[in-house]
């Protein structure tokens, strides 16, 4: 019952959102002390016209206003007018964002894992750690971009730079964690060092990996889009800012759009490996 | 089967602990200060022995527990296990460990925990199914195989500590108030359990509790320690038939007599504990 009220709350809530954009403006010249300029359609667009847009920019619906489908080699036509069309944008800035997604766990993992378990390097690295975390990643961005260029790997750098510290630092608080009394429990039971850190240290500091996935999968989007706001040659932060250069709002939010159900989908498979991953753990709260 | 008399079976020592001492260092106020929490604490184990430590919390029976199992470095005195002194941080191969608190990896299923020992060692997994099923078998923990620790009671997480070090064989055991976070019942459980498989290996076992009717129903001796510094104060031969029924055991008049006595040299250390 509870959960029937919850969804038709959020359904209104939605539609409400919506239909305030979709004609709240016009309100605004008869009623200018109820609702703000905010809502212009020449900066913030609206849903029907965002819809629109999708459409075509998606090449569903061709410049002549038919679906694509309907007439052979139309969609095909529509899709080699750009490079960077929706489709294509999409998977490069996916893409990037699983490369980065990757590599910032699996280095930001051994890293943890190696000065966590290791008090003489954690001691000997604290300060470069410390020092590179505080600067803001986002500001290295156009660094990298100039290093490695306007393809593929500057982005997956940038996102990479992202996850890689979030990850080390719950990796390592996760390894100085270890349970001591796992640790004796292995040793006792016969375990050499190495068989230790294989059996005890590693699955036991992987709870806490696995805790900060859903965030880098969201940083590595963050990332990816930075980079192609800078510069870059495929990818939706590139094609947000076309749209910006060319004064189409609609465009802009089709984007947004695209990369808030890239970003909800993402977010929602890493809690699914989350949650079998962890599944060994007492009622856990994945969710949050 | 009639009771072995542990002297008869050619008395082969097993554990020697001579003159057995451990200090902490406590930091207070008024600067660090020693705090003994073991000294001269010596005996001996023979083969095939159920050795009960019992004495007031606080008097050191873990410490020289965790001392044998070389987790602990004693301050002084000598360990010896079937005649070689036992280094700090090296576990001797034939001894098992059983740890009051729950160290079951939680990550892993029933059978990978019990199975882990021979994991280790490199048991092929046909051989390690096999002696893991059978080893879930004489637990009772028939149809838990699959589960996570998480979702098991305290007593049956218990049970599979048991098997988890049972399982490698070891000929020496070393339990650390195993029961102590148990209720009532379930520990009575245990004890049948722990008795009906000590029973197929005669393992030579050195068990730490505070419970003295635990110590009784158990073990062929009581060693009582004193409260804080720990001392062996008196060692109680438990001459109970085996095998032994946990239950009935306790309304026998020779248990009644023997409890009482120990008691009362139990009663003097927990004042003593008290007043200190």
């Amino acid at each position: 019952m509870r959960r029937i009220a919850t969804l038709l709350w959020q359904v209104a809530i939605g539609l409400g959102a919506l239909a305030i954009w979709e004609w709240g403006w016009a309100l605004h010249d008869r009623l200018p002390w109820l609702v703000p300029d905010l809502l212009d359609p020449y900066f913030v667009s609206k849903p029907s016209a965002i819809f629109q847009q999708f459409l075509g920019m998606s090449c569903l619906v061709g410049r002549d206003g038919t679906w694509s489908f309907a007439t052979d080699g139309a969609f095909a036509k529509c899709m080699g007018r750009s490079d960077n069309n929706l489709w294509i944008a999409t998977w490069f800035t996916l893409k990037n964002t699983l490369w980065g997604f990757l590599t910032g766990v699996s280095s930001g993992f051994v890293l943890g894992l190696l000065l966590g378990r290791s008090d003489r390097l954690s001691e000997i690295f604290y300060p470069y750690i410390t020092a590179f975390n505080s600067v803001p990643r986002i500001a290295l961005a156009p660094i990298i971009i100039l290093a490695f260029g306007i393809g593929d790997a500057s982005k997956i750098v940038t996102a990479w730079l992202v996850v890689v510290f979030l990850v080390f630092f719950n990796t390592f608080e996760g390894a100085r964690s270890v349970d001591r009394d796992h640790i004796n429990a292995a040793r006792l039971l016969g375990a050499s060092e190495w068989q230790v850190t294989r059996t005890v240290i590693v699955p036991s500091t992987m709870a806490w990996l696995f805790a900060s996935l859903s965030p880098a999968i969201s940083f590595s989007l963050i990332g990816v889009i930075v980079g192609e706001f800078i510069g870059a040659e495929h990818g939706i932060g590139r094609m947000i800012i076309e749209a910006e250069a060319r004064g189409e709002a609609a465009g802009m939010m089709v984007a947004v759009f695209v990369l808030m159900i890239a970003g909800v989908i993402l977010s929602a498979l890493v809690r699914r490996v989350q949650a079998y991953l962890l599944r060994w753990r007492p009622a856990q709260q994945l969710s949050a | 089967m009639a009771s072995i008399p542990p002297e008869a079976a050619a008395a082969r020592c097993r554990i020697e602990i001579d003159k057995l001492r451990k200090g902490f260092l406590a930091s207070g106020n008024e600067g660090d200060r020693e705090v003994v929490a073991v000294d001269d604490a010596s005996f001996r184990i023979n083969d095939g022995e159920f050795v009960a430590l019992l004495g007031p919390s606080g008097c050191g029976k873990s410490t020289i527990l965790n001392m044998v199992a070389t987790l602990i470095a004693p301050s002084g005195g000598a360990i010896k296990v079937d005649g070689a002194p036992v280094t700090f941080g090296k576990p001797e191969r034939h001894v098992g460990y059983v740890f009051q608190k729950d160290t079951l990896f939680p990550w892993r299923t029933v059978e990978d925990n019990i199975g882990y020992a021979l994991e280790l060692a490199g048991v092929p997994s046909g051989e390690r199914r096999g002696r893991v099923a059978e080893a879930i078998h004489q637990a009772g923990l028939d149809g838990f195989a699959r589960f996570y620790p998480a979702s098991l009671s305290g007593g049956m997480r218990q049970r599979v500590s048991l098997m988890r070090t049972l399982i490698a064989n070891p000929e020496i055991l070393l339990m650390d108030e195993p029961f102590g976070a148990l209720d009532t019942h379930t520990k009575l459980d245990m004890h049948s359990v722990l008795l009906d498989l000590w029973e197929r290996q005669r393992q030579t076992v050195l068990f730490v509790t505070h419970d003295l009717g635990e110590a009784l129903t158990l073990a062929d001796r009581i060693i009582l320690l004193s409260a804080r510094p720990g001392r062996v104060k008196q060692d109680f031969r438990v001459d109970f038939a085996r095998p032994r029924d946990a239950v009935a055991l306790r309304e026998t008049r020779q248990y009644a007599e023997l409890f009482s006595r120990i008691w009362h040299s139990l009663g003097e250390e927990f004042t003593k504990s008290r007043n200190a």
